[in-house]
């Protein structure tokens, strides 16, 4: 059984269809990629599946359980964590502190002990604060702990968003272009990041949305293209790449940038 | 001595409330036009159990705070659900407001007293009393700021949407910020009533839960201490200007206009008033614990 499976999936908005009867299966431990142009509906699909949109038509099976009208929250602790194409870190908090939020976003202790500051909560709150930290380290960017993290340089806060989703130990990640608006070197540096990210947790399934062909071809095993809403193709980065559909769809695209 | 005893309690009362409508406000972002409702019920409730029932004051304090809180729940499951506005909540608060304010005035029973109001309430509260709930408060609330349900609060304050796929229960995170300021309004309409030793339902009106609100938004978000400070300045303030007559309201919105203008987020926004006397001693203890480290090297 697939890990996440979804079955003629379409998420409309009023009249625009944003996705339309979009089938897909993704194994445990891929790293998998979904490309296609701006408007694609890209990240309608990852919205549908952490709940943050409403399936027009359509189901999500995640493990096995389906994720229609389930809260956002209880599909987030299911095991699915997310990033965001515009970044939503806190930004009046430090570092740590957004790590802790994706750490324990259901509280471990009640309001009253929280009021008493009893011992078991100046415990608990030193874990929180030790394993935000262990996350800190593992994406890197440790030596900014007490920054407040509105003030980070771009790149980083991308990290920090990294962190923030790997803290609630999830099962599958999804990345919306989490290169966007860096320069080549910093997405270079992001590319051997996510390739170090992957090998190190192999049980962890990751979705890659990204605008960059190149940064794709690198890291994921196999790609969906997405184009209109409507799966255009499927395969590995090099078929992909060779796909007649896809270039015109590229191509198309950037006929319409250049336009503009 | 009375009079400044009397302004010391008033500002005493109107702390504890704060301490409430702090997480409310300035944690979780929720703004309410109608805590003195909160107040009302804790006062009657209190104000019942001492007279009647001869409860212990502070007994009778908390357990007004306790009604006040699930009180609350009336006006906050229905609108702080799913997809709700704010805007929802805060007219919602408003018209609870009101109607806790006239179903008081028309409850006949004789505990109540109708429109008349209680009156011959033990006069339990004291300034000794006053100081110490406020200072109770606000340790509690600073407690409850900095563990992670204050955090979680503050996630929500700025990113709800995110914040609900990370993980966070917005519903319930709401509600319980909810009964946080309800229980801290509710104890401190029970310690009004033990001080004035009567009351009208009327006295509980929207003034109150705009005098409320304005502190909050005055002393600054993300802080516990800085709407503390600023309702004792607000109680002081109209006593300080009295010589200035009819002045005063004006120098009142002028001030309130400036820092509006110069201090968006509050006076003591995303800060505490002890945080530099903290700091200060974390700095002289790292001093020390190096002076000693070089006098062993
Ligand atoms: N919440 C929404 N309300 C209305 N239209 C939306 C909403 N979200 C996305 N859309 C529309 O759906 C289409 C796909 O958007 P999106 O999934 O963001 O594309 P991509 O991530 O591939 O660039 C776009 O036309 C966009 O305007
Ligand atoms: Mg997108």
């Amino acid at each position: 059984m697939a890990q996440l499976e979804l079955k003629n999936l379409s998420v409309h908005f009023g009249g625009v269809k944003a996705v339309q009867n979009v089938s897909l299966q993704i194994e445990k431990g891929e790293f998998r990629g979904l490309i296609g142009p701006n408007g694609a509906g890209k990240t309608t699909v990852f919205n549908a599946v952490t709940g943050a949109a409403q399936p027009t038509q359509g189901e999500i099976y995640f493990e096995g359980t389906k994720l229609n009208g389930m809260r956002p929250d209880k599909i987030a602790h299911m095991g699915i964590a997310r990033t965001f194409q515009n970044i939503r870190i806190y930004p009046k908090m430090t570092a740590a502190e957004n790590v802790a939020i994706g750490l324990e976003s259901y509280p471990s202790y009640n309001a009253f002990s929280a009021m008493l500051r009893l011992p078991h909560v100046v415990r608990r709150d030193k874990e929180i604060k030790r394993l935000s930290l262990e996350y800190l380290d593992r994406v890197g960017i440790l030596e900014y702990k007490d920054h407040e993290a509105g003030a980070l340089p771009y790149g980083l806060q991308r990290k920090l968003e990294i962190a923030r989703a790997m803290a609630g130990n999830p099962k599958l990640l999804f990345l919306d272009e989490p290169a966007a608006g860096m320069n080549t070197q910093e997405g270079l540096e992001m590319v051997t990041f996510l390739k170090e990210l992957h090998s190190n947790n192999t049980d962890l399934t990751i979705v890659l949305i990204e605008h960059h062909l190149e940064v794709v071809m690198q890291l994921c095993q196999t790609i969906n293209v997405l184009n209109l809403g409507s799966l255009l193709a499927y395969g590995t980065p090099k078929e992909v790449q060779c796909n007649p559909d896809v270039i015109k769809a590229y191509l198309g695209e950037r006929r319409k940038t250049y336009g503009e | 001595m009375g009079y400044l005893e009397g302004i010391a309690i008033s500002a005493s009362i109107n702390i504890v409330c704060i301490c409430g409508l702090v997480i409310l406000t300035g944690y979780i972002g929720l703004f309410s036009m109608g805590h003195a409702s909160f107040m009302c019920i804790g006062a009657y409730a209190a104000a019942i159990l001492t007279k009647y029932y001869s409860f212990p004051f502070i007994i009778a304090l908390l357990i007004g705070g306790a009604i006040a809180a699930l009180s609350s729940l009336i006006i906050g499951v229905p609108t702080l659900r799913g997809k709700m506005s704010a805007d929802c909540f805060a007219i919602a608060t408003l018209g609870f407001g009101e109607a806790v304010r006239i179903i008081m005035s028309n409850i006949s029973h004789p505990y109540f007293g109708g429109a008349r109001g209680m009156s011959g309430i033990p006069a339990y509260m004291n300034l000794g009393w006053a100081l110490a709930l406020a200072f109770v408060s606000i340790v509690l609330t600073l407690n409850y700021a900095r563990s992670q349900h204050g955090k979680l609060a503050l996630a929500i304050r700025d990113h709800q949407d995110a914040s609900e796929l990370i993980g966070i229960n917005i519903f319930r995170e709401k509600i319980k910020c909810l009964m946080y300021s309800a229980f801290f309004c509710g104890i401190g309409g029970g310690m009004m009533a033990h001080y004035y030793t009567y009351m009208v339902p009327n006295v509980f009106n929207a003034t109150i839960s705009n005098n409320l609100l304005t502190s909050v938004v005055l002393g600054g978000v993300s802080s516990v201490t800085g709407p503390a400070m600023g309702t004792a300045i607000l109680t002081f303030l109209p006593e300080v200007l009295r010589f200035l007559s009819n002045w005063r309201l004006a120098i009142y919105g002028l001030v309130m206009v400036l820092i509006m203008r110069m201090r968006p987020e509050g006076l003591l926004a995303h800060k505490e008033i002890h945080q530099p006397i903290v700091q200060l001693v974390r700095f002289i203890r790292s001093r020390t614990v190096r002076s000693t480290d070089s006098g062993r090297g």
